[in-house]
């Protein structure tokens, strides 16, 4: 793992424990609701301040907190029209199997490929610093996914085309 | 060692009480249900569900002298339990309420309580003898948001709440009839019901947790922003004091005397604080022994990388490179402790011993007996 990234991991974990400080709260608005503020934000009183982690332009991070949830929205690096597919097609795939993941959430936030939700009610049933953990180990993982898969891509590609050049010499 | 009894009650606890004779716990296992546990030869068991609401409790508290459980939930109901023969029987309390109840808390007397709301009011109930009923007083109109915490002055007659507005207030709940008119001490004398004596605008982030202390004197109460706040001379001119620490915030705080605190929140650790000669408050130490192992390297993250540069890596590059766990917070308590509940002896103003619950089941007695190097602040 390269320093810079190290450090922005860092960051983000050291952002996510202090901001992962969540509590009950039903819904002031609505009857009878308890509902994550940070989705609704209907009561701009309810909600904390948005914090943006960038390690450059094409890799960030966005955490936006309110009394009783928490929204992560994270940007993976895609450097070429390959990545930026499988990218997409990756994170898709996982989106469609959200409740598996728990804290996933169904949609990105608009402008980040993946988005996670967490609420009051994780926190009461997992622990902290594992769900903790788990963001962060997901953010070291998808770089490693993604490039092997490009690489994987690319070898396939590289052998289709010497076999189907094959039948010209 | 400060905890002296830990015990796994459930998976999850929003609030807990005491019989008057500490012999009875009653919580709520963060659903629609109050249990009741006796302490029978050494072995918790459960004696009694209350089930009444039906959503999750978010206040219970057990009177002292009259030996009746309130119970508020966020289905906007509350209700008063009497103890007849071996059941406990529901009275219901008609809130009047259109948001669910956050918090409860009876009255010095115990011939009222408060209750603090999403619907950004307060209510005072009382009893009426004729109707056979518990009536309820609204405080409107003061609160921009959901009163988090309610608080008594020893008087019967001042409240103080706290709201996630960020705001502390302090109220007048004179209701005739109920409270006899006080002999003339000048500024509590001609209070109406829902006055506003006080406005604290002192935190930038939500409030939580307001306590009195034991002669009424001082007023504290935390905020989301990891700060907690000392309020001396309550009335006109009051005197604030703000203490800002490096932990995560609090939740709830209790004095155990008239110079010392203690705050409960998501450090999962109960926190001391305490007054010197002076007047002045400040942060003393953790009450549970902390894990120390992985505290290290974590928060001088940026240090430790340079070190490992200038060891060309060779210590720090290839085992760093591992996915390095979070710090686990709290040794006793797991999770955020939310609620913290003096235990008192009888005809004794001082408080020795009091217990805390949180996210995590349990419920832990302290004792501060044993820790020699809180006993001067402690008396």
């Amino acid at each position: 793992m390269s320093n810079t990234l190290r450090l922005y991991l860092a960051c983000i974990r050291n952002t996510l424990d202090a901001a992962l400080c969540l509590q009950n709260f039903p819904c002031q608005e609505v009857e009878r609701h308890n509902k994550p503020e940070v989705e609704l934000k209907t009561s701009p009183e309810l909600l904390l301040n948005p914090i943006l982690i960038c390690r450059n332009e094409a890799e960030k991070c966005l955490i936006e907190t309110s009394i009783n949830s928490l929204r992560i929205s994270l940007k993976v690096k895609q450097a070429d029209e390959l990545e930026n597919i499988l990218t997409k097609k990756f994170l898709r795939f996982l989106s469609m199997r959200a409740e598996a993941f728990q804290v996933l959430r169904r949609k990105p936030v608009q402008g980040y490929d993946i988005s996670f939700l967490i609420t009051n009610y994780h926190c009461e049933e997992m622990q902290k610093h594992k769900l903790i953990d788990f963001i962060v180990q997901f953010m070291e993982d998808i770089d490693k996914e993604i490039s092997e898969l490009k690489m994987s891509v690319n070898t396939r590609g590289r052998l289709v085309a010497t076999e189907f050049l094959k039948q010209f010499v | 060692m400060a905890a002296i009894a830990v015990h796994q009650f459930a998976q999850c606890i929003t609030c807990h009480a005491w019989s008057p004779d500490h012999a009875m716990v009653a919580f709520c296992p963060n659903n629609n249900e109050v249990h009741i546990y006796k302490l029978i030869q050494e072995k918790w068991e459960k004696l009694h569900v209350l089930q009444k609401h039906d959503q999750i409790v978010s206040g219970i508290d057990w009177s002292v002298r009259s030996n009746r459980i309130v119970t508020v939930s966020h289905d906007r109901n509350s209700y008063v339990w009497n103890q007849e023969g071996s059941e406990w029987v529901p009275t219901l309390v008609i809130l009047r309420l259109n948001r669910a109840a956050l918090c409860v808390q009876w009255s010095p007397k115990e011939n009222k309580f408060a209750v603090g709301s999403g619907a950004k009011t307060v209510c005072i109930c009382y009893y009426e003898q004729e109707n056979n009923w518990w009536v309820s007083k609204l405080i409107r109109k003061r609160h921009d948001s959901s009163v988090t915490s309610v608080a008594w002055h020893p008087n019967n007659v001042f409240l103080a709440t706290t709201s996630t507005d960020g705001k502390c207030r302090v109220f007048s709940t004179f209701i005739k009839g109920v409270d006899i008119k006080e002999k003339k001490e000048g500024t509590s004398s001609d209070t109406k019901f829902g006055e506003q004596i006080l406005q604290l605008d002192l935190s930038f982030s939500w409030a939580f947790g307001v306590k009195w202390s034991p002669s009424g004197n001082t007023l504290a109460y935390v905020g989301h922003n990891s700060m907690i706040y000392f309020v001396d001379d309550v009335g006109p001119s009051p005197l604030a004091q703000n203490v800002a620490f490096r932990d995560l915030p609090l939740r709830d705080v209790l004095f155990v005397s008239e110079k010392m605190v203690i705050g409960v929140g998501f450090d999962c650790n109960p926190m001391v604080f305490a007054a010197d000669e002076t007047g002045i408050w400040t942060f003393i130490k953790f009450l549970d022994e902390r894990k120390t192992s992985s505290s290290g390297p974590k928060y001088g993250s940026q240090f430790s990388e340079a070190f490992g540069k200038l060891y060309g890596q060779s210590k720090y590059g290839v085992g760093n490179d591992a996915v390095e766990s979070s710090r686990t917070r709290g040794g006793t308590h797991v999770n955020c402790i939310n609620c913290i509940v003096p235990l008192r002896e009888a005809g004794s103003s001082r408080i020795t011993r009091f217990t805390t619950s949180g996210l995590d089941g349990k419920i832990v007695t302290w004792d501060l007996e044993s820790q020699e190097d809180l006993l001067n602040y402690h008396l």
